[in-house]
């Protein structure tokens, strides 16, 4: 990929921009009134880092990656915070027009596999010069041969993929699609919803390794939401575990999933079955997740299933929503539990 | 391109299948009416004192068979005459071969027909992407309303509500026969008057049929707007513009078989309507030969009615192939 065939660069850095969240809150009206889906989200994605977002379903970690892009949809609204980005500003207060250009330009979104994130009724090859004329591209052979290049890049042929149709595409070679439709217009930051699911295993490992090698090559900053751990494990550097819309704990990756110090962290880890050794070993988590109205309003949201509650029933959990507590090794934890055994 | 050949090459050799099946069912249906009207007309003949053979060979130009050949001997004759697209004469008008009664009214009917067609088709899809856009504002449950009411008025009480207000109570419009001697072609004076006596008709039949349209149009948008590739559309910031004809080409796919077939089958169900405008198409013409007993007509009308419902049914399947490519990768016959 060299500079001179890029239509432009935001700054020229060779790593990302970096992204600052701080106190995200995003609101769904519902009948019973406007409940929280995330809230209080404070999170940093460092230039050139990947950071995983894992949580189970409904924790919110979706909504949050729309929120990147002031995207969220109704009846859901951000509320309140700050989502800054390096050379683009906060995105919540950019006006229609240019979050649209921010949009695709700035910041690149990646569709889940399964879901059907091209026009069924035209050719990839046309979508992306839809995509070039909204963002105001002069030069439309310059988009065509740095989409080849992308599709190239990620082993498919340009030409065959740009001529087909969605219904002419695998999962595997959608999802290439997504990516090459996300970065095409030099977007530096790059958000991921659940690239993996629903591929089969090899479709798996082979986005993961394009994932980290576009993500190299092209400087980006990027946001890997799932709910796979294995996946997170594989290529984040950082991992930001969500419940119940709160950051229950974030850190390094290799030290986070080694020494999980947040009780679901340690839940959901001890969920995963191994491929050797006895597959009881591998531990359900007792409960459900809580949905928008069951989200307990005061203290924190992961008691009713938390072991450590169980032990010994403690009073600020009812009471107190525990902060993000600084427990050394660039790692934060919302625990009471864990903050005062430290 | 071979492809479509070969595809529209399947779809005529089963349309012509198709037909063949209708008419045999229509000549067999025929010999099974109570009363045989053959039969009838040939004693009618009888007692007006012509001879039999003189009767029978009457007879048998009305009908196109033969009367008392055997069942398998008139009906080839019956498919032979069909080749050369000799429906028999008319009972009705003595004289007139079927087939010139037929195309002459359907002439006119066609002209009602389209025009009313593609009038509540515009209006209802138009209508139905408003309503499905505002979908949550007054206008957009004002125009479901509209639609739902409109569709539940029949065609011939729309079409009495205008006669009575347009023609008798304010003569906006001329309740007058259509001159039967001009020559119905692409010429002035011939969409003239095409124009001054299909436009009440016309409206009418959009008026009764356009909230069909509108209310699938509206569930069509509201649900293409709730696909994924129209958030993923919105996510790479396409431009507005682009996404709306992304919603509206994905949203209108649908609506063309209802367009079709409404097409093919509004030949013969413009009935009530043709009658209430005194309007000379092939409504009015089947129900003045279903009156007076004139099979051979009836059974020239079905013929063509048929026809064109399955040749509506062939367009609509041609034309997926060109608009909508999941189609188009799917092999025909």
């Amino acid at each position: 990929m060299t500079a001179a065939t890029e239509p432009s660069t935001v700054d020229g850095a060779s790593t990302g921009p970096g992204v600052r969240i701080s106190d995200l809150t995003v609101a769904y009206r519902t009948p019973a009134g406007e409940l929280p889906a995330v809230s209080g989200i404070n999170l940093e994605l460092a230039p050139g880092s990947i950071t995983g977002l894992v949580g189970e379903s409904g924790s919110g970690k979706s909504t949050m990656a729309l929120a990147m892009l002031n995207a969220v949809q109704q009846p859901g609204r951000i509320t309140g915070g700050v989502i800054e980005i390096d050379g683009l500003g906060d995105v919540l207060s950019l006006s229609p027009k240019q979050i649209r250009a921010a949009r695709g330009g700035s910041i690149g979104y990646v569709f889940q596999a399964a879901q059907n994130s091209l026009n069924p009724l035209k050719t990839v090859g046309k979508q992306l010069l839809d995509l070039g004329r909204s963002h105001g591209v002069e030069d439309k052979r310059a988009l065509v041969r740095q989409a080849k290049e992308l599709l190239s890049r990620m082993g498919l042929s340009g030409e065959r993929v740009l001529d087909s149709y969605q219904h002419e595409l695998s999962g595997g070679m959608r999802q290439r699609v997504g990516i090459m439709l996300a970065l095409v217009l030099n977007a530096h930051v790059l958000v991921l919803d659940e690239p993996t699911t629903a591929l089969d295993m090899i479709s798996q490992a082979n986005i993961l390794s394009i994932i980290k090698d576009v993500h190299a090559e092209h400087g980006l900053t990027t946001l890997v939401v799932t709910h796979d751990i294995g996946v997170v494990a594989e290529v984040a550097d950082r991992v930001a575990v969500m419940y119940g819309g709160r950051l229950v704990e974030q850190g390094p990756t290799v030290d986070v999933l080694r020494a999980p110090s947040h009780p679901y962290t340690r839940g959901l880890i001890t969920a995963i079955p191994r491929l050797t050794g006895d597959p009881d070993v591998a531990q359900p988590l007792p409960g459900r997740p809580p949905t928008l109205g069951t989200i307990p309003r005061q203290g924190c949201v992961f008691r009713e299933r938390c072991a450590v509650y169980a032990a010994g029933a403690r009073e600020d959990c009812e009471t107190v929503d525990p902060p993000a507590y600084d427990i050394g090794a660039e790692r934060l934890v919302a625990c009471h539990v864990v903050e005062e055994e430290r | 391109m071979l492809k479509f050949l070969r595809r529209l090459a399947g779809h005529v050799v089963r349309g012509l299948v198709m037909i063949w099946i209708v008419t045999t069912f229509t000549f067999v249906l025929v010999r099974l009416m109570p009363g045989d009207p053959v039969q009838t007309q040939y004693e009618t003949l009888l007692s007006k004192g012509m001879s039999p053979d003189q009767a029978k060979a009457q007879v048998a130009v009305t009908y196109g068979f033969v009367p008392h050949g055997s069942f398998w001997s008139q009906y080839g004759h019956y498919l032979w005459q069909l080749l050369h697209f000799d429906l028999g004469r008319s009972v009705r008008a003595q004289g007139v071969s079927v087939t010139t009664e037929v195309l002459s009214t359907a002439k006119w009917t066609i002209g009602l027909v389209l025009a009313g067609t593609l009038l509540s088709f515009l209006f209802g899809v138009v209508l139905g992407v408003v309503a499905a856009m505002r979908r949550n504002s007054h206008l957009g449950n004002g125009l479901s309303i509209v639609g739902s009411l409109l569709h539940g008025v029949p065609q011939y009480v729309m079409a009495l509500i205008l006669v009575t207000f347009l023609t008798v109570k304010f003569k906006l419009f001329s309740t007058g026969p259509v001159d039967g001697l001009l020559e119905p072609g692409f010429n002035g004076p011939y969409i003239a008057s095409i124009v001054a006596h299909a436009v009440l008709p016309a409206v009418a039949f959009a008026l009764s049929s356009f909230g069909g349209y509108l209310l699938s149009m509206k569930s069509s948008v509201v649900s293409v707007l709730g696909d994924d590739f129209i958030l993923a559309s919105e996510l790479r910031g396409i431009r507005p513009s682009i996404i709306f004809r992304y919603v509206a080409r994905n949203a209108i796919l649908p609506l063309f078989t209802v367009l079709a077939l409404s097409l093919g089958f509004m030949v013969g169900g413009a009935v009530f309507i043709e009658n209430a405008f005194n309007y000379p198409g092939m409504g009015a013409m089947l129900v003045a030969s279903i009156g007076q007993r004139d099979y051979s007509e009836m059974s020239g009308a079905f013929l063509l009615i048929t026809m064109a419902v399955i040749i509506a049914n062939i367009c609509a399947d041609m034309l997926y192939t060109v608009i909508d490519p999941r189609v188009r990768r799917g092999e025909g016959a």
